[in-house]
């Protein structure tokens, strides 16, 4: 490819691409020089390499990219105009060049200043929309502690609404979202206990042992409940049942079942 | 097919209106004169496809923005970098963001100025409508050519590989790399004259 010889097309594309190892490619450059013919075959294969740009997927430019970029020339076109000078743009004397040096960079910082200000004004922005939704937060948080307290608490009052005034059974009623391992549960008209027992309320799941899922001691009422036990999750139940253990629990349920319920699913099999 | 082929970006609402743009030369002339706004219709025309180059060498959407960021502020204060009349301002930028780009992934010194880039072209990139056009082109040809040739264009143009990298990896002779290369490149000619 030296000399007088023509260089290759498969080395100028190469030389396109900018692939060609330094020694080759300062020949090249070497022949380019002086080979109009060389460098219009070079422009050509330059043409086809940014072809192969075209054909890559397209990203939309990142966000904020271009507002950065407006900021920067910004800042540039302020301080070119208080200098009086660009590069490209126009000819100042040496000496006033000089002489506007400070002025320049006070104009930069005034300009730095105007951009930290304005970006200050939207960090606030951002740091008021954030207060506003940790308050909202906070509220939801509090309010979900006010339910938690309810269902939970012994002082709170808990009445069995019936049809008659007959004595009524023990009840309980279990509401439990498999996937996620929630449970909350309400007894009514339990019997009390000894000090040295508990209610103890089991999930009967569709495959393997009982599974307890807490240690609950009825209110002066008969009433209790177990709210959001630790389980584990995606396990389906098929019933749920309540049995008197030691006061420590147990971890398989001593009979008899005291209350018992199938889910929907299995109740009719 | 080792290019990407399909395009998710949709041409946006500025492509109906595409025709009555500016040309680049017009927007290019006030940039000289200063004209803030020019430059960010420069940016807008051509910032996606700066940096969708400059993302697919790099892999890295912060050092691809850095990328992008830098040769449109280089335009801005060197305009005259880009010579009208030697070729499209749209491949000008995409040559030199490619090769930006692979200078950081090869650890290397930037190896070119952009006033060493000329590339003649006679289609209208200034238009959306025209760019996506030759896109959809450039896709089909690439998508058309032999799996080496592919591979290797590949190599050389997204990672930056010397024909003897390409050779060590892939096991074939330079010459028949060489060869791939410079035919995958005539393939893409065939997307201008279509």
């Amino acid at each position: 490819m030296t000399g007088n010889e023509h260089i290759s097309q498969e080395d100028l594309a190469l030389h396109a691409l900018q692939t060609l190892p330094e020694g080759e490619a300062a020949a090249v450059r070497r022949h380019l020089a002086k080979c109009a013919l060389c460098r219009d075959e070079l422009a050509v294969l330059s043409a086809e390499v940014a072809l192969a740009g075209l054909s890559v997927m397209q990203h939309p430019v990142p966000a904020g990219a271009r507002q950065r970029f407006l900021d920067r020339i910004a800042a540039d076109a302020a301080v070119s105009k208080v200098s009086g000078k660009h590069e490209a743009r126009g000819q100042v004397l040496p000496f006033l060049r000089a002489a506007w040096i400070p002025w320049a960079m006070a104009a930069a910082l005034a300009i730095l200043a105007i951009l930290l200000g304005v970006k200050n004004d939207a960090l606030n922005k951002e740091l008021r929309l954030a207060s506003i939704q940790v308050a909202h937060l906070k509220d939801q948080s509090a309010q979900a502690r006010q339910v938690l307290d309810l269902l939970t608490s012994h002082s709170a009052q808990r009445v069995l609404l019936t049809a008659g005034k007959k004595s009524v059974e023990p009840t309980g009623r279990a509401i439990y979202l498999a996937a996620s391992g929630s449970l909350v549960f309400q007894a009514s008209n339990l019997n009390l206990l000894a000090a040295d027992k508990t209610y103890e309320l089991w999930i009967i799941p569709v495959d393997g042992k009982p599974i307890p899922a807490g240690l609950f001691r009825p209110d002066a009422s008969g009433g209790a409940s177990v709210v959001m036990p630790p389980l584990p999750k995606g396990v389906p139940a098929k019933a749920f049942g309540v049995t008197v253990e030691r006061a420590e629990g147990s971890e398989t349920p001593t009979a008899p079942i005291v209350i018992s319920g199938a889910t929907a699913s299995t109740a009719g099999e | 097919m080792t290019f990407d082929s399909p395009n998710p970006v949709a041409p946006s609402e500025r492509s109906l209106k595409s025709e009555h743009d500016p040309s680049d030369d017009l927007l290019l002339q006030r940039v000289r004169n200063g004209n803030q706004q020019a430059m960010a219709d420069v940016f807008d025309r051509y910032g996606g496809m700066v940096y969708s180059v400059a993302l697919r060498v790099l892999k890295d959407p912060q050092q691809a923005e850095d990328v992008m960021q830098e040769i449109f502020f280089q335009l801005w204060r060197k305009p005259d970098a880009f010579v009208q009349g030697r070729g499209s301002l749209c491949g000008w930028l995409l040559v030199v963001a490619r090769n930006r780009a692979i200078d950081i992934v090869r650890r290397r010194k930037p190896s070119d100025s952009p006033d060493q880039v000329a590339l003649p072209s006679k289609t209208n990139l200034a238009s959306e409508t025209e760019r996506n056009l030759l896109m959809e082109r450039v896709r089909d040809v690439l998508k058309d050519l032999p799996p080496e040739q592919q591979k290797s264009l590949e190599m050389a143009y997204f990672e930056g590989l010397s024909h003897s990298e390409i050779a060590d990896r892939t096991g074939d002779p330079l010459g028949t790399v060489k060869t791939r290369i410079r035919l995958a490149l005539i393939g893409l000619r065939k997307a201008l004259v279509a």
